[in-house]
């Protein structure tokens, strides 16, 4: 039994077209030709409606497979990696600062060498970034020169860096704010990796990410699409298989034909079963896109976020005639992790205390869009867990900007060091909770299509013997 | 053909005629002799189901597509709001065409998204919103600050430049070097601008307040010594900087972030990324520099040339 029969088998019998002549043997010519012929014509469209309806969801499992292929193994996962590069960028940066910060002082907080050892790491992490985000642009051209600027950029970066680092070993300074050479240096340094390099990176993200949104949004569109021809060509096959039931019945006065029967519960099992999976299909490429991909991204984003909010309390201390520009770009981090309206810092961190109790409805913003978008189980508590650590996070910042300058060096280096680890590991909690029932979806969702698949070839050659096994015998009543 | 009796037949491999007792199995061997021409009923059957597929295909794009009243990118003509007051961003002129960096930038952008044509129409800052929201208006390039209450009702592409707020005092006023410098001194309070706030309030510093009836009349105070410092958004301050040459600096200090974003009606996804990609080739190929150099670059202030960070579409 093989496919080509299946598609070959019925319209032989009508197959090339015998000049219309004279009535055979039957008495009554009209009815001995229109009988087979209108068996014929039923049985072909029957066959057609059915390789349409099968077509329909070969072509429809195929979309779901490459949707899950692009969000769960290609793209998405590529695009989360050059959320990692803005990171990687961002703490590169603030290293430096914190080295220069400590001065002379080497043992102060985790100390100058463990800065300088991070700092090393994120420029292999970076580098590592970019190739994928090489690899992530392929031939778009514009892509390709951000990428191409984001190299160059980090190059000229590291140079300022490693000079500032330089300057301010020669220096050699108390803890807090280091000699104006060396600030110069550092200040030309964090513009280009500020205004310049994270930008760029946050935008390659951003970008990649478009990709992806809209191979979803095609994927879903064509099994959604193939949903509906599904139910129709389902619905049109199991209509004619009926029609001819009824119609042989009648003309040759049976109560029904077995085959037929079992060929239409087929068609119509193997259709409704398809709308469903189809249907379910959309659900989990709905729900990969939303809990997973986004959810996970927009995580990646906070973290990214946070490391450069970390970074300007650095260089709030660091360089303090431009304390207010710093404090206000970490205003402004702070309110797109966790947006609550507020003028200014101090108002901004009172209503943060004031309202993490609320739950995460109350919040707009990176973290808030996290915990608004989903209701994973366990999820409360760790979008709790978070929230909470924010929250200290931001009180001990507060402290630090209270504080003398010396106290607040010290601040910087221990408390609020060790609060924003503690906030950055529940961000990464959760984003790994998203990442299994992410990981999840798309395992559930291949599964499932893979059983349509398989079920695919059988349905197929089962309805095509069955039919020619119940329409050829009266078809051949008219030889 | 075997002639069976399988009325179960639920094994579809088995599955073979099955006949009812009593009556003769025709015999199956041998071609068809005589066929009544069915091919052309088959084909009609299948253009119609062909063509019935064709429409539900349609029909499907049609719900399920996103975009129910259209993107920017599906317009002959787009339409865009632009300020009519604001020196070197937008400005009307007399003979009713409009000026600025908003509306150069606003230009461009539209030729990069393959807009045919573009028409200009004034947006204030009490209105733009509902401009978007009735279909008045295709995009906003007004001055128009991404911020997440703004989001929740506009789509924003961009930001295409991050002003700030920034002081202006005069040319040979070396003493200030940021916005704490002012202690003691007299800042210019513009009617129905919240700008001194952000000094006087958020950041308490203590300045007299000194109440002017526009910026304009500030930079005039200014000149003429009764006013020592103009606190406001650094193209503003520009856009006067340029016109008073070296009476007047800009301290370039900023301590805010105004991102200033292009608007469209909420959810136009496909359009909100095209303008972002437009905004970056306008970075890349030096256009951005260009015109922030044409209207802004006598003014002394810092300018920044490269892309600003987007805020995404979603």
């Amino acid at each position: 039994m093989t496919l080509a029969q299946a598609h070959r088998t019925p319209p032989d019998p009508a197959g090339p077209a015998a000049p219309p002549g004279p009535p055979g043997p039957a008495p009554r010519p009209y009815r001995a030709r229109s009988v087979p012929g209108r068996i014929r014509l039923v049985t072909a469209v029957s066959v057609l409606a059915l390789t349409v309806l099968f077509g329909t969801l070969f072509t429809a499992a195929q979309s779901v497979r490459e949707g899950l292929d692009v969000i769960g193994h290609d793209a998405g996962p590529q695009v989360v990696a050059t959320a990692d590069l803005y990171f990687a960028l961002s703490d590169m940066d603030a290293q430096v600062a914190n080295v220069l910060l400590i001065g002379d002082e080497h043992r102060l907080g985790k100390g100058r060498a463990r800065a300088l050892e991070i700092y090393e790491r994120r420029r292999s992490d970076a580098g590592r970034a970019v190739l994928q985000a090489s690899a992530l642009a392929g031939d778009d051209p514009s892509e390709r020169r951000t990428v191409q600027a984001v190299l160059d950029g980090l190059g000229r970066y590291e140079r300022l860096a490693a000079r500032a680092l330089l300057l301010d070993e020669q220096a050699g300074h108390p803890a807090g704010p280091p000699p104006a050479p060396v600030l110069e240096v550092y200040r030309r340094a964090t513009d280009l990796m500020r205004l310049e390099l994270l930008p760029m990176a946050y935008n390659l993200t951003l970008e990649s990410g478009t990709v992806v949104r809209r191979a979803h949004a095609e994927r879903s569109l064509s099994v959604r699409a193939g949903q509906a021809l599904t139910g129709a060509a389902g619905a049109a096959a199991v209509g004619c298989l009926v029609w001819l039931q009824v119609f042989l019945a009648r003309r040759f006065r049976r109560v029904f034909n077995p085959a037929l029967l079992v060929a239409t519960a087929i068609a119509g099992m193997y259709a409704l079963t398809g709308v469903t999976v189809l249907g379910n299909e959309a659900r989990v490429l709905e729900a990969a896109k939303r809990d997973g991909f986004d959810s996970v991204l927009t995580l990646a984003r906070a973290r990214a976020v946070g490391s450069s909010m970390h970074g300007d309390q650095s260089r709030w201390l660091l360089d303090p005639e431009r304390a207010d520009t710093y404090e206000q770009t970490y205003l402004d981090k702070a309110q797109s992790v966790l947006y609550t309206p507020a003028g200014h810092l101090a108002a901004y961190q009172k209503a943060v205390a004031g309202k993490a109790d609320d739950g995460p409805s109350a919040f707009l913003g990176l973290v808030g869009q996290a915990a608004a978008r989903t209701d994973l189980p366990g999820s409360g508590p760790a979008v709790a867990d978070v929230l909470d650590r924010y929250r200290d996070f931001q009180q001990a910042d507060r402290r630090m900007r209270e504080l003398g300058p010396r106290r607040a060096v010290e601040q910087r280096m221990t408390r609020l060091e060790a609060e924003f680890e503690r906030y950055d590991a529940a961000l990464v909690k959760l984003a790994e909770l998203h990442r299994a029932s992410f990981a999840g979806e798309i395992r559930g969702g291949e599964e499932q299509i893979r059983e349509l698949w398989f079920l695919l070839p059988v349905a197929m050659a089962s309805t095509a013997v069955l039919i020619a096994a119940g329409v050829r015998p009266r078809l051949s009543e008219y030889r | 053909m075997r002639p069976v009796t399988d009325p179960a037949g639920t094994s579809p491999a088995g599955g073979s005629a099955a006949q009812a007792p009593g009556v003769p199995a025709a015999v199956a061997a041998g071609g068809p002799r005589r066929t009544r021409g069915a091919l052309p009923g088959i084909l009609t059957a299948a253009a119609a189901l062909l063509t019935v597929a064709a429409l539900l295909a349609a029909a499907a794009t049609a719900v399920f597509g996103n975009d129910g009243p259209g993107s920017i990118l599906d317009r002959e003509t787009l339409v865009i709001g632009v300020k009519p007051d604001q020196p070197g961003l937008g400005v009307r002129r007399a003979d009713g065409r409009y000026e600025g960096f908003d509306v150069d930038v606003a230009t461009e952008v539209a030729r990069r998204i393959g807009a045919a044509d573009v028409r200009f129409v004034t947006a204030l800052s009490s209105t733009r919103q509902s401009l978007i929201e009735t279909g008045r208006v295709d995009m906003v390039v007004a001055t128009y600050t991404i911020t997440p209450e703004n989001r929740a009702k506009v789509t924003f592409a961009g930001p295409y430049y991050v002003a700030h707020q920034d002081t202006l005092v005069r040319g040979g006023d070396r003493a200030v070097t940021n916005v704490r410098d002012l202690k003691g001194r007299r800042l210019c309070q513009a009617a129905g601008s919240n700008s001194w706030r952000r000094v006087a309030e958020e950041r308490r510093v203590a300045v007299e307040l000194v109440p002017a009836s526009s910026y304009g009349d500030c930079l005039a105070k200014l000149r003429a010594g009764t006013v020592d410092a103009v606190s406001t958004d650094d193209l503003i301050l520009a856009g006067f900087a340029a016109e008073a040459g070296s009476e007047v600096r800009i301290v370039n200090a900023p301590f805010t972030d105004e991102r200033l974003g292009i608007g469209m009606r909420k959810g136009d996804l496909d359009g909100c990324e095209a303008v972002n990609r437009a905004i970056t080739a306008m970075y890349q190929d030096g256009t951005a520099e260009r015109l922030l150099r044409k209207w802004f670059g006598t003014s002394g202030l810092d300018l920044t040339f490269t892309v600003p960070q987007f805020e995404g579409c979603d």
